[in-house]
């Protein structure tokens, strides 16, 4: 009879100890702290993160100013982007695929909004139309920097554009 | 020579012009919203309108097929969806008793991993790493933006293409 409770205590201990293992494993957000202390400077307002395999494109306001910052996570700092950002443009959204040599991005100059690619090897900057014409919001890109799905407005409604790049 | 000139034109002009082609629509989902591509290419996520709600849905670029997804439709609205590398990870924020939080669904296990945000944050945009190891969240607290870095190799296998060269890095 002993015997019996011993085996039924052994059962409950153990089905005890699972439970509060298996509640301690729970998935938690672990912050990533020497990352984060370069991207949360006070003076700072980031938005719209993106990230490649080793790379972070995310949208900076500083001195009333918006820019496209690219980070680099294995050297834990930012990447110059020589003719990208212009006084004059409001960037809405971007992306960046996975080697970060690839940034496209929606930007608002005036009165137009429009599509750009940066090729950030050889530093330039191309403009991808939309046909049918359409405002352009979001904007995604795979992992090679070749196909894009783009959020677009025709009409009062909204569509997604795949867009193919050639090379 | 004139013509081969002319022939250079037209190349320049058609040859190398970017093709586009558009996500099909259905009858029940109108307004397609806030895309997201597989770092493969091969599928895509986004937020169509499902009997008024924001709902996440997955497509195959392939072959314009619908992917479904189990057990998600009980957390609308959702918001910013993210795909890792293989489409195996889909995070996206989602809501339950007007509580922001974030999900992870592992398309392979079937697990669906839900997550709070540390502090008093609210949640607005996310992005997943394509090898699932890390997540970038936009953050909103008293007004002000922010974007942190968490780390998730601690609970998600990782998603990494076959063959991974210095060049993806």
């Amino acid at each position: 009879m002993k015997n019996v409770f011993d085996i039924k205590n052994s059962i409950l201990y153990i089905l005890f100890s699972t439970i509060l293992l298996s509640g301690c494993a729970l998935p938690y957000l672990k912050p990533v702290k020497q990352l984060n202390n370069i991207i949360s400077r006070p003076y700072e307002n980031h938005r719209e993160p993106k990230l490649g395999l080793k790379w972070l494109a995310v949208l900076t306001k500083s001195n009333e100013r918006e820019q496209i910052e690219l980070i680099d996570l294995r050297l834990r700092r930012k990447v110059n982007l020589p003719g990208l950002n212009r006084s004059d443009a409001l960037p809405i959204s971007l992306a960046v695929n996975s080697n970060g040599n690839r940034v496209v991005f929606v930007r608002q100059r005036g009165d137009l909004t429009e599509l750009y690619m940066y090729r950030r090897g050889i530093g330039t900057l191309q403009k991808l139309d939309l046909s049918p014409k359409g405002v352009p919001r979001r904007v995604s890109i795979d992992g090679s920097g070749r196909i894009l799905a783009v959020e677009v407005s025709r009409e009062g409604r909204w569509d997604i554009d795949i867009i193919r790049i050639p090379n | 020579m004139k013509a081969l000139i002319f022939l250079f034109g037209v190349l320049g002009l058609f040859g190398c012009r970017p093709q586009v082609d558009r996500i099909a629509d259905d009858f029940f989902s109108r307004n397609q919203q806030d895309p997201t591509l597989s770092g493969n290419g091969d599928q895509i996520a986004l937020i169509v309108e499902k009997q008024g709600k924001p709902t996440v849905e997955m497509r195959n670029l392939k072959d314009g097929r619908i992917i479904y997804l189990r057990n998600l439709s009980r957390y609308q609205p959702h918001s910013s969806p993210s795909l890792s590398w293989s489409g195996r990870y889909l995070a996206l924020i989602a809501q339950k008793t007007k509580t922001q939080f974030i999900i992870i669904k592992d398309r392979i296990s079937g697990k669906l991993h839900h997550l709070r945000v540390p502090g008093n944050y609210i949640p607005i945009r996310l992005s997943l790493s394509p090898d699932a190891s890390n997540l970038a969240l936009q953050l909103i607290n008293k007004g002000k933006f922010r974007v942190q870095i968490f780390d998730l190799s601690h609970f998600l296998e990782p998603d990494l293409p076959q063959r991974i060269t210095s060049q993806d890095l």
